[in-house]
């Protein structure tokens, strides 16, 4: 007995069939290409952008992003069922493009048959059980979405249409495969290579030849015309993901993680900076919209969100689409909201869990430089204030700058301006610069240093702020030309290494100096140390320590640095108990994207929640690696109303206490 | 319509402060320069006037060294149409009278309709030079306003008296008035507003050409206040700090029993 | 040596700057007459010579007219020097008469060294001693700089008749915001500076005050915050305190700050800056961080 089927059984193989099918095929391709053809068009209103260099590589993250479903099934339960359904209906999807192969071309034109024997068999049983486990893990996301739907997943149209097409096809796919076993197979030893379609055929049987015959004839063209139309909706419904969030992974960010635009202010020709409009955002801006499933896997992690502030990465997203495909002169500003715009403190956790490599952060800051630079406007006078303070003195506290450098007096260090002969310039900040608690810091990172016998130089007076909360709050040309000058300097000593306790310093100098040609290598102080350690240069007494970690946004997601901030707990003879949201999802300590210098006005204090965790953990220690989260704890600690619970820390502190 | 603002560069009063060798005047290192706080009041009002009158050419008008350009180009930026900057390098050491004395003498033929200052200078801090400029051009003056309306050549001003209580005043264009903070919230320049700023026109004057007027005092010495007799500076812990201080309290006045 | 000073009259009464000017005059040395812009109901406390205009006739701001007046008193009088409030009122007449007077003008003297007037600059943290190169001179004094002299006696007046013709139409006064709270009449003020970081912390500040007996007061930038209503506000700008005891907490002490409290009998500044200037005019201060310091100071205050 031949292990094989007969394919266009019971409907026949004639002109009469396949002109008719073929003829749906063109069609519902022709509505696919004619309507994305269309919406090119609304992309194309948005700015240049090229996303298709380095080709290879990008189709490579694109293939194991799509096939692998890499990054869908990061979140575990919704993951894995649309990852299972995925995989079951692309096998699917394989094996009927084997049937077509085989019956349309190897078969009629070389009368070659590859579905037989062994192969048939698996191909077979596989199909059997891909339909299964796609219609199953269909049934968990209907009920996960209509009976026990999480908070905040928006619930539309689309979804029922999809939801409805996609069982039809499983089902009425599952019904021309019992009648056809039932007519042709039952009894057979190839109907236990489909054990599903094998079930259905017994419990059918009894309708008689006929009767299925007609059943299964028009169940195949009904099949047929649901398959058609589910491809010529594509472009119409949620659909589009299938190809857009594909083409996402194609066209997505390939880093530096976290890096700016730099405007360029030196043309004279521009009347506009920043963006209110859809043209003045990018293509890809544009793009993102159409590639969001509306997961809000985003807001999930959105600090502004979960604090009751109007922030919604997700809405964002989509508004932008919205106002391109719809209106595209309004204006994005007003339609978003001022106030969605100032609470996102670019933590960069919205970005880093999207499943389709939207770019949500560098949106908002493009529409707040429209704020900024064009309009003069801020959050708050609190925050003009310090952009005002930020030029005079070159740092937003309003500090002298000549006093800059005074935290240093007694530690024997020198600024470069008196020795410009040392191992590792210390990039300080404004904020270990000036502010007490973070003073404490500084010094302890120098102390760390001169332990290890690092020769450490600071620039003193001469230097100042980064830029980084400037540039996140939209004031681009006040980043600009405080970098300008920074990069100026550095480069005149002919600084090889630089190290910074500041995450916030560390990405600004490691990727956005980049653009304004900053010669240095650039490392974070807990990397650097980490080196020293275990090279065996510093030595750190181990003395217990029951503690928490917390990850800062701007080590942990924009640098990937998780490991070597706790190796050094580690070495310095702590516990960590990590908390609910730790590494990648660790949770903003508020003062992320220039709020450090906003007044928190609307909802609860983000702060507080953070702080609240680490209490939760039972530790008494709450350990950072950055002086805006230092000074959030610090805060919040008393807001919570633990101070006598929990201690915050930072990581040099912590190991300075052990030398 | 014509309208003149006078505008000082001033250091950041948040600077190290030390006196200078010849002990007469602050020693220019190390300090930050910024627009005068009173003088960014009055340029936003002066802006905001010609906005509203729409037809106007607003000066604004600075005494000092090359660097006070700088402050100049934000005030630029921030509206004003044209920059007169008097060249003096040794604008620090003019007394009130000559200050007042060489905007008097730029602005005598120019025919402004409204001159703005601020009320006084952060460093110097004397208060006079507004209302000396109206009194050398025999024109009307209000210092010290909150509150600025200007209607067909009438001025309804309101000046901050103590208490929080304002006077409501009117007078006739041309004249002079002198701003107070709180009077309006400064503009943060645009971009736009930067980069033509940058095209604007910016005149220097040498001010052998204006000072007419001799000086009528000198500082004869700068020197830092002595702290109040008995000045006594408690540290230590917080708790401790309380009941020292109570005690001190209970010992030196009649408010604990 | 022979001063004229010129005493303020708002609003149909007598300001009690001038008792700060005779004060001024006797820490001077010098022979004293007085000009008032005023009412013969509301006199001045001095035994000495005063030029008194209506002011119902001449107005309570006529800065063209009082100008007039005085220096047809000057003229007759020859006085060494003119001294006034430096106030809203003194700030605005003196540099007039210093013009008309071809005098020089020193403004906001706080005090008189080697008989040299020594005036602030740069918000108060430096001082400067004048020399004046002309023969008279006009002065504005700072509010509580000199100790304040009453003298029981009635003055001798003489009558100053003007009319009411003036560029600057005065048109009546603005009430500040109603509140209820009269911090001049408060024997104990604590009041808040932005070293209080946020909104939320002045509760602890009016926590505090309540626990001594007393009213809470704020710096300018506090009010100008929202913070805090306006006529809680301490300060030139806002009012002129003399309680028994000022506390300060978190305010670095601008000069208008300093103006309005220092006649304070006993100031107590907490701050973490030591440097800060609220330290010269304080007789406590206490280096601590406000949030730690103040409640429990708070605690042990009400425990008494």
């Amino acid at each position: 007995m031949e292990f094989t089927r007969e394919i266009y059984w019971n409907v026949g193989h004639g002109a009469t069939t396949l002109v008719p099918m073929y003829l749906l095929v063109i069609v519902a391709i022709a509505v696919v290409v004619k309507m994305f053809l269309q919406r090119r068009e609304v992309y194309r209103q948005g700015l240049p952008l090229n996303r298709t260099d380095n080709l290879g590589e990008r189709i490579s993250g694109m293939l194991v992003n799509v096939l692998l479903q890499k990054k869908v099934t990061r979140v575990k339960m919704p993951g894995l069922f649309h990852g299972l359904f995925f995989w079951g209906f692309f096998l699917l999807l394989i094996g009927t493009t084997l049937i077509v192969l085989q019956a349309d071309f190897t078969d009629l034109l070389f009368g070659y048959k590859f579905l037989k024997g062994t192969f048939y068999k698996l191909f077979s049983i596989i199909l059997d059980f891909a339909g299964l486990i796609s219609l199953v893990m269909l049934g968990a996301l209907f009920i996960r979405r209509y009976f026990f739907r999480p908070e905040g997943l928006e619930t539309k149209k689309d979804d029922a249409i999809m939801h409805g097409l996609m069982t039809f096809i499983l089902l009425t796919g599952f019904v021309i495969e019992g009648t056809r076993m039932a007519v042709t197979e039952l009894g057979t030893p190839v109907a236990s290579w489909s054990p599903v379609g094998h079930l259905l055929a017994q419990s059918i049987a009894w309708m008689g030849e006929d009767t299925l015959r007609t059943l299964h004839k028009l169940t195949w063209w009904f099949h047929l015309l649901m398959v058609m139309g589910f491809i010529a909706l594509i472009p119409f419904t949620k659909f589009r993901h299938i190809l857009t969030t594909s083409a996402n992974y194609l066209f997505a960010d390939r880093g530096p993680k976290g890096q700016l635009r730099s405007l360029d202010l030196e043309d004279e020709s521009s009347e506009t900076f920043g963006a209110t409009q859809v043209k003045e955002l990018t293509w890809k801006d544009i793009f993102d919209a159409d590639a969001c499933t509306l997961c809000k896997r985003c807001q999930d992690r959105c600090p502004a969100w979960a604090t009751d502030k109007p922030l919604s990465p997700m809405k964002v997203v989509n508004q932008i689409g919205e106002a391109a495909f719809t209106n595209s002169e309004a204006n994005l500003i007003d339609l978003i909201g001022k106030d969605v715009l100032w609470s996102c403190t670019t933590c960069r956790a919205c970005q880093e869990i999207c499943p389709a490599s939207i770019e949500h952060v560098s949106k908002i800051v493009d529409l707040r430089r429209s704020m900024v630079l064009m309009e003069g406007e801020f959050p708050g006078d609190e925050v003009m204030t310090a952009m005002e303070a930020t030029e005079v003195n070159g740092n937003p506290l309003g500090i002298g700058y000549a006093s800059r450098g005074d935290w240093a007096a007694e530690l024997g260090i020198k600024t470069l301006a008196e020795d410009p002969e040392i191992d590792i310039l210390y990039f300080v900040g404004c904020y270990g610069s000036f502010d007490k608690r973070n003073i404490a810091i500084a010094k302890s990172f120098v102390k760390l240093c001169q332990a290890a016998g690092v020769k450490v130089g600071i620039l003193g007076k001469e230097e100042k702020c980064c830029g980084e909360p400037m540039r996140k709050m939209g004031n681009e040309y006040l980043y600009q030309s405080l970098a300008m000058e920074n990069v100026e300097l550095i480069n005149g000593y002919g600084v090889k290494k630089i190290v910074t306790t500041c995450p916030h310093c560390y990405n600004t100098l490691q990727k956005d100096y980049r653009d304004l040609a900053l010669a240095a290598e650039v490392e974070t102080y807990t990397v650097y140390l980490e080196q020293l350690i275990s090279s065996g240069k510093l030595k750190i007494r181990s003395e217990g320590l029951d503690c928490t970690y917390h990850d800062s946004c701007y080590l942990g997601r924009h640098n990937d640095v998780y490991d070597a901030p706790r190796a050094l707990i580690t070495a310095a003879g702590g516990t960590i108990r990590e908390m609910k949201k730790s590494r990648s999802e660790g949770f903003c300590c508020s003062a992320g994207g220039g709020r450090i210098m906003a007044e928190e006005k609307i909802g609860e204090r983000i702060n507080i929640r953070r702080v609240n965790m680490a209490v939760d953990t039972g530790a008494g220690v709450l350990v950072s690696n950055c002086p805006f989260c230092l000074t959030m704890f610090e805060d919040g600690v008393k807001g919570a109303g633990v101070e006598d619970k929990l201690k915050p820390k930072d990581i040099a502190e912590l190991l300075a206490e052990r030398l | 319509m014509k309208i003149l603002v006078c505008i000082k560069q001033v250091p950041d009063m948040e600077s190290k402060f030390k006196v200078a060798a010849e002990g007469t005047w602050y020693d220019n290192q190390d300090l930050a320069w910024r627009m005068n706080e009173y003088d960014e009041y009055a340029v936003e009002q002066a802006v905001r006037l010609k906005e509203q009158v729409g037809d106007a050419d607003l000066t604004v008008l600075s005494i000092g060294s090359d660097k006070v350009k700088e402050t100049m180009k934000k005030a630029l930026a921030m509206g004003c149409d044209r920059g007169a900057h008097i060249a003096d390098d040794a604008a620090w050491n003019k007394e009130p009278f000559q200050v007042a004395g060489i905007i008097a003498e730029y602005a005598r033929d120019k025919g402004f309709d409204v001159i703005f200052t601020g009320m006084q200078s952060q460093d110097r801090g004397s208060g006079q030079v507004g209302v000396l400029v109206a009194e050398m051009l025999e024109l009307p003056s209000v210092s010290t306003i909150v509150d600025f309306g200007y209607e067909a050549g009438t001025i309804i001003a309101k000046r901050e008296l103590e208490g929080g209580i304002k006077a409501k005043v009117k007078v006739q264009a041309p004249a002079v008035v002198t701003c107070q903070l709180g009077l309006n919230t400064p503009r943060y320049p645009t971009l736009p507003n930067i980069m033509k700023a940058k095209k604007k026109e910016l005149l220097s004057i040498p001010v052998a050409e204006l000072l007419k007027v001799n000086a009528r005092m000198e500082t004869a010495n700068m020197f830092f206040p002595e702290k109040k007799g008995g000045g006594l500076v408690l540290e230590g812990e917080a708790g401790e700090l309380a009941d020292r201080l109570i005690s001190i309290l209970k010992d030196k006045t009649t408010v604990l029993k | 040596m022979k001063i004229l000073l010129i005493a303020e009259y708002r609003d149909g009464k007598l300001l009690t700057g001038y008792t700060e000017q005779l004060g001024f005059a006797e820490k001077m040395g010098a022979e004293i007459v007085m000009f008032l812009a005023g009412s013969d109901s509301a006199l001045p406390n001095y035994g000495g010579k005063l030029y008194l205009a209506d002011a119902s006739s001449c107005g309570e701001f006529n800065p063209d007219a009082h100008k007039k007046m005085i220096l047809e008193v000057v003229a007759k009088e020859q006085p060494d020097m003119v001294a006034l409030a430096h106030s809203s009122y003194g700030w605005d007449l003196a540099p007039r008469l210093a013009y008309g007077m071809q005098a020089a003008q020193v403004s906001e003297v706080v005090d008189v060294q080697d008989k040299l007037l020594v005036v602030p600059a740069c918000n108060s943290k430096l001082r400067r001693s004048i020399r004046c190169t002309t023969g008279q001179t006009v002065v504005t004094l700072q509010a509580g700089a000199f100790k304040p002299v009453e003298l029981s006696a009635a003055p001798q007046v003489e009558k100053v008749s003007m009319t009411a013709e003036g560029r600057v139409i005065f048109e009546g006064y603005e009430a500040a915001a109603a509140g209820g709270v009269d911090l001049t009449k408060a024997e104990i003020i604590v009041s808040a500076g932005r070293g209080i970081g946020k909104p939320e912390n002045v509760a602890m500040i009016a926590g505090l005050a309540k626990a001594l007996g007393g009213e809470y007061g704020a710096s300018r930038p506090v009010v100008d915050s929202a913070w805090v209503e306006h006529n809680r506000q301490v300060g030139t700008t806002g009012q002129t305190v003399a309680p028994k005891l000022y506390v300060a907490c978190g305010i670095s002490g601008a000069i208008q700050h300093l103006a309005g409290m220092k006649k304070s009998e006993f100031v107590v500044a907490i701050n973490t800056d030591k440097d800060a200037p609220i330290g010269e005019v304080a007789d406590v201060l206490v280096v601590a961080d406000l949030m730690q310091f103040v409640p429990i100071f708070t605690e042990k205050v009400q425990a008494l």
